[in-house]
């Protein structure tokens, strides 16, 4: 049975990935001002279109107000008292190679279980460690830049090209588009950049592994990833987070953008602290993800497995603009102990024969609050659009929640949409199947939550799809009494 | 309440040219107030008020009402003829233009234990029968904008009481009958339908028109049903095609009570439905059922709260919608399960026709969901009339446009066929079959 | 009453018939037999108009007139019938009022009066017996929530009531157990005449135990590629659709 006592086990389960790593940061002082924005500019040497980029996204910010939002509750953040940036304490050119890097760093992907070395002789993946806010560490570079396709730090990609960054930041995610993205353009600390060229299918899937440790400090990652004219693109992002006792905000920011025939897979595994006990301490992971079908035929497809941070408030989004593109969005999101998550996505359908698919898998436990919230638009020229959506619901104990706020607008008769909607709980008459046929209850939960989850893991990156089933039946131990 | 927000609703408050109920006792008075001062706290809704953010007030705004109210004693039951339904037996209750008209209405031999009156006339002469219920299932100090103008103006409507195990076989027609006048009037009705322990009634709403002149019709049902009481509910707004409609619906349900509501939308030019359900005993179902047709720049919108705070009930929303020319339809449905009503049962769903170009639908079934052992769904869909289907039945000689309409009304015929009489299906069906023939279809 | 020439037609890109010859008497009962794939749906649908078939050559003319440039319910008012071979529901659309406005239509193009209330339904009554079928169904909606059976019945009944020229039995035997097969063809028996002609299309021969035919075709990759008399069929059933095609091939 699923009883009570099952559900203070999912609460008591410790945070497995928790710790702090100790290295020296070179951190600026916590504050927000016109200055603090230019002295990251200044110290991430950008040129000036940069600075100015930032200043104008600042004084936007300075003009908005935060957002409060229905089914989300948190203290009020003090902008005030967070640090805007963060390196680690290292000679200027940063390291060249892994044997640069200092040890503790390595020693801590190592208790994360997820060594480098490992990694890239196991999965072929390139990987470009973001340790706070500066890549110190990009691999199979050599492999890819042979094929033509840049992976590089975006502070790198500032430098080196220019003129393929300037045109594309901030062109699907403008800064005044909300409180958050806004805040990130002025502050941004670093991230990534892809670009694959016509035709190319990038050879590996590239995998950037994001680490927040720095006590105090503000993640503002950027990514960007361009997608030239019948190129293929496989990214996969991970992420867990040391333990602290401080709330954290991460407010990154997401852009894609592919051309005619381009595609661009996007998978997210999400596991950041999420807090103790009484929810305190966990991240507040508030992000604007967006990709920009811009082609004829392009196809954008997201899939995320978000088991971690106190808050999450993120909606991975599509705009289909160019004729038969596609749009997608996979979610898993699991909430426990005390942690909110207000995740879904938006498919705006702007071009001709544009189709888009959700399906969204949302567990609940413990005190666990969920909201999908989703917006579907078929504009007045999207002719013959199609959208399918299935949000299901699973719900572990009676102190949980799930809500589903779908917003369906169709401003065209050609139109066809379909949205269907299920809350469950695991039926006793489940366990005891599996029971009788000898399966523990714990395992029996966790075959079912999996099973519940296979249409999204079917669509992650196999070696991320084996990582995510373990995540989840690590984030459900002891969901059973 | 904004300075704007005055201006446009001060005609709406004004005493109608008769003088306002006399004798009104205190405790009414003390409500009444309550509602004006609680609409000096509110906003006037816009794009960004959540349950305002497809529905724009512009056009309601830009009117310049006054207040409906005088007797229309010169009105002959010729006039009425036009709008009774054939082959509906029923006791009837007119209202016109927001006055209940004892001479035109006709309910005599109800059974004992069946009580019809007029609002005004319980207030001036039995307010004590009103008091347990009237403002108790919509409290003033809670209402949203336009229940709150109801009540802070309150003058007429449709008392109906049913005692314990009472059996009310024959409906009751409640007609609201809006003529127009020279200049563009509000009228504010205020219904309360109470069912004690065991009783049941059918009500038949309708709202008509003579003429097609702009008006606005603003009402508020309160219903109460007892335990293991049963209300049928059929309610057809056929506005006139200038009209402003707007209707607050408020329902308690005590322990093992039935509601079937069945809400048919034809008419007004802009036309604003709240469906509020409350639940306060368990093993209570609520059934909502609509269809609305929108066209010829038409706007129905549609919200539908119903909250589970109680283990063991049940409920079911279904709403269909037909839209055509340049129609626009709003749904927003919310579905809230506290965490103590285990066992909640509820099932949604929101099905959309889009016939023309500038057609539009906007639609928001939302779930929230505290309870863990519960069944509940929605599903909802917009779409246009399946090939295959016009196909079969146009290889069988029938003509596309005659075969598109017996289609749309295959569509709307499980929201019709809810509806508690022949009469009404037939009078519906027909209305609709006749909206669709002059709609343009492709 | 029917001259199909050099039919071509296309569904997207892919040509499915592929210059098809047909020529059908009054009183003729025609089976068109094939293998899978061979054409035959697309043959029905185009006959009866559905869309999403191109024609790209060729011409149907039917009783003097060009069939192909007509609408579908214009083909079923001179009195073309297809019976589906999947009937699609028809959720809310009651089957009296369906049977009533499909045979007025009729009678309107004709120029016959509209049928009142008592005739009609005595009509349908009388219908119903041929096919075995309770008039509960006239109640119901059309197709809905019908069984398999009872859904090909009711095409038979509706053929019946519309008396058609001419009628193309689309895989009708397909999804029927042998009692259903024998009721349905005994109705489609019933309704032979010297006016009344039929395609019966389908993919075995076991149909035509019941419904004699007159001639039988053999459609394969878009072309009728040998025609012949009823023993075509029992051949067929002997040696396969193999044979008829390494044949047809060979010829």
């Amino acid at each position: 049975m699923t009883s009570a006592r099952a559900v203070d086990d999912i609460v008591k389960s410790e945070y497995e990935h928790g710790f702090s790593t100790e290295i020296e940061s070179d951190t600026l002082p916590p504050g927000l001002n016109e200055d603090v924005v230019r002295a990251i500019s200044l110290r991430k040497g950008e040129p000036e279109f940069m600075t100015e980029w930032r200043l104008k996204a600042y004084r936007h910010w300075l003009t908005m107000r935060e957002p409060e939002w229905a089914m989300v509750n948190y203290p009020k953040i003090d902008f005030q008292s967070i640090s805007y940036f963060s390196a680690p304490k290292r000679p200027e050119d940063g390291p060249q190679s892994l044997d640069e890097v200092d040890p503790l760093l390595l020693e801590t992907y190592e208790k994360l279980g997820i060594p480098i070395e490992e990694q890239k002789a196991l999965a072929g993946i390139a990987v470009d460690a973001v340790f706070d806010s500066v890549s110190i560490a990009t691999t199979f570079r050599k492999t890819l830049s042979e094929a033509g396709v840049i992976f590089c730090s975006i502070s790198e990609a500032v430098h080196e090209y220019p003129d393929l960054v300037k045109p594309y930041l901030g062109s699907v995610v403008p800064h005044t588009d909300n409180y958050y993205a806004c805040l990130n353009a002025a502050v941004f600390s670093d991230g990534t950049f892809v670009y694959i060229p016509k035709g190319v299918r990038c050879p590996m899937e590239l995998s950037t592994y994001f680490r927040i440790n720095a006590r105090n400090t503000g993640q503002f990652e950027r990514t960007l990833i361009v997608a030239e004219a019948g190129s293929y693109v496989s990214y996969l992002e991970g992420c867990t987070a040391p333990q602290r006792d401080e709330n954290q905000l991460h407010a990154a920011v997401v852009e894609l953008i592919a051309m005619d025939d381009a595609e661009i897979k996007y998978s997210t595994v999400q596991n950041w602290y999420p807090g103790d006990a009484q929810g305190k301490g966990g991240i507040y992971n508030f992000v604007t993800k967006r990709g920009d079908c811009r082609g004829a035929r392009s196809k954008i497809s997201w899939t995320q497995v978000e088991t971690g941070s106190a808050i999450t408030w993120k909606y991975p989004s599509c705009l289909l603009r160019g004729d038969d593109s596609v749009g997608e969005f996979y979610s898993v999101a699991v909430t426990k102990g005390r942690q909110q998550a207000d995740t879904g996505t938006k498919m705006i359908h702007i071009g001709k024969n544009t189709s888009s698919t959700i399906v969204s898998k949302g567990i609940s436990a413990g005190e666990g609050q969920q909201t999908y919230r989703g917006l579907v638009r078929i504009s007045q020229r999207a002719e013959n659009a199609r959208n399918h959506t299935q949000c299901d619901s699973l719900l572990i104990g009676d102190r949980c929640s799930a809500n589903t706020v779908p917003y369906i607008e169709v401003k065209h008769p050609s139109a066809k949409m379909e949205h269907e909607a299920t809350t469950s709980k695991i039926s006793e008459d489940q366990l005891f199947y599996c029971r009788s046929r000898g399966l523990t209850e714990e395992d029996a939960v966790s075959m079912i939550v999996n099973g519940f989850c296979k249409e999204v893991f079917n669509e992650l990156p196999m070696e991320f799809a084996v990582e995510a089933q373990k995540l989840l039946s690590i984030s459900l131990e002891g969901a059973v009494g | 309440m904004s300075d704007e927000a005055f201006t446009g609703f001060a005609g709406w408050l004004a005493e109608p040219s008769d003088p306002p109920v006399e004798g009104r006792p205190d405790w009414l008075e003390a409500q009444c107030s309550l509602a004006r001062e609680r609409l000096a706290g509110l906003d006037v809704p816009n794009s960004k008020t959540e349950s305002w953010r497809y529905t724009s007030l512009k056009g309601l705004m830009e009117q310049d009402f006054a207040r409906a109210g005088e007797n229309m004693t010169a009105l002959q039951s010729d006039d009425l003829e036009e709008v009774l339904i054939p082959g509906l037996d029923a006791y009837r209750i007119l209202l016109v233009n927001g006055r209940y008209l004892p001479e035109l209405s006709a309910h005599e031999d109800l059974p004992s234990g069946v009580r019809v009156a007029g609002l005004r006339d319980l207030i001036a002469n039995e307010p004590d029968l009103l008091r347990t219920h009237l403002n108790a299932v919509a409290p003033p100090d809670s209402q949203p904008l336009f229940a709150a103008l109801n009540t802070a103006g309150m003058d007429d409507g449709l008392v109906l009481f049913v005692a314990r195990g009472v059996v009310l076989e024959r409906p009751i027609e409640l007609i609201h009958l809006s003529v127009g006048l020279d200049e563009p009037r509000v009228a504010q009705p205020r219904h309360l339908v109470v069912l004690e322990d065991g009783a049941q009634a059918t009500l038949v709403e309708r709202y008509v028109s003579l003429g097609d002149s702009i008006y606005c019709t603003n009402s508020v049902l309160e219903l109460a049903l007892g335990r293991d009481a049963l209300l049928k509910h059929d309610r057809i707004q056929m506005e006139s095609p200038n009209a402003f409609h707007i209707t607050g619906l408020y329902l308690t349900q005590s322990a093992n009570s039935h509601y079937q509501g069945v809400n048919i939308g034809l008419g007004a030019s802009w036309s604003r439905t709240d469906l509020n359900c409350r639940f306060q005993g368990e093993h209570a179902e609520c059934d909502l059922q609509g269809l609305y047709l929108a066209g010829d720049r038409q706007l129905m919108d549609y919200h539908l709260d119903v909250l589970h705070s109680l283990p063991n009930c049940s409920s079911r929303e279904t709403f269909k919608g037909i839209l055509y020319g340049r129609g626009r339809a709003v749904f927003d449905g919310r579905v809230f399960v506290a965490p103590q009503a285990q066992k909640t049962d509820a099932a949604m769903s929101n099905r959309n026709l889009l016939l023309s170009e500038q057609s539009e639908v906007d639609t928001k079934p939302q779930l929230e969901i505290s309870a863990d052992d519960v069944k509940c769904s929605h599903g909802t869909t917009v779409g246009q009339i399946e090939p295959e289907m016009l196909f079969y039945l146009r290889s069988r000689g029938i003509g596309a446009s005659l075969a598109r309409r017996m289609l749309c009304l295959g569509f709307a015929d499980e929201v019709v066929q809810r509806l508690s009489s022949d009469a009404l299906r037939d009078h519906v069906s027909e209305q609709v079959g006749q909206r669709l023939e002059s709609a343009p279809m492709d | 009453m029917l001259s199909v020439k050099g039919l071509k037609a296309n569904v997207g890109d892919k040509e499915i018939l592929k210059g098809l010859d047909l020529e059908i008497a009054p009183g003729e009962v025609h089976a068109i037999m094939g293998p899978n794939g061979a054409g035959k749906s697309t043959l029905s649908h185009v006959l009866s108009g559905r869309e999403g078939y191109e024609v790209t050559a060729g011409s149907a003319t039917f009783l003097g007139q060009d069939l192909l440039a007509l609408a579908p319910e214009e083909r079923a008012q001179i009195g073309l019938f297809l019976a589906f071979q999947y009937p699609v529901e028809l959720p809310g659309v009651n089957n009296t009022y369906f049977l009533k406005a499909a045979l007025n239509s009729l009678r309107k193009a004709r120029g016959e009066p509209e049928l009142d209330a008592v005739s009609f339904l005595r009509l349908i009554k009388e219908k119903l017996k041929i096919l075995d079928l309770d008039d509960a169904l006239l109640k119901r909606a059309v197709n809905a929530g019908f069984s398999g059976g009872e859904k090909k019945r009711n095409e038979i009944f509706q053929m019946a009531l519309l008396e058609p020229r001419l009628a193309i039995l689309d895989e009708t035997d397909s999804g029927l157990d042998i009692d259903a097969l024998r009721v349905v063809a005994d109705g489609v028996n019933a309704l032979r005449s010297p006016e009344r002609s039929m395609i019966v299309v389908t993919h075995y021969q076991r149909l035509l135990d019941y419904i004699q035919p007159d001639y039988v075709h053999v459609l394969a990759k878009g072309r009728i590629i040998r025609s012949g008399g009823k023993e075509l069929a029992l051949e067929l059933e002997e040696k396969g659709y193999g044979w008829i095609d390494s044949e047809g091939q060979a010829a």
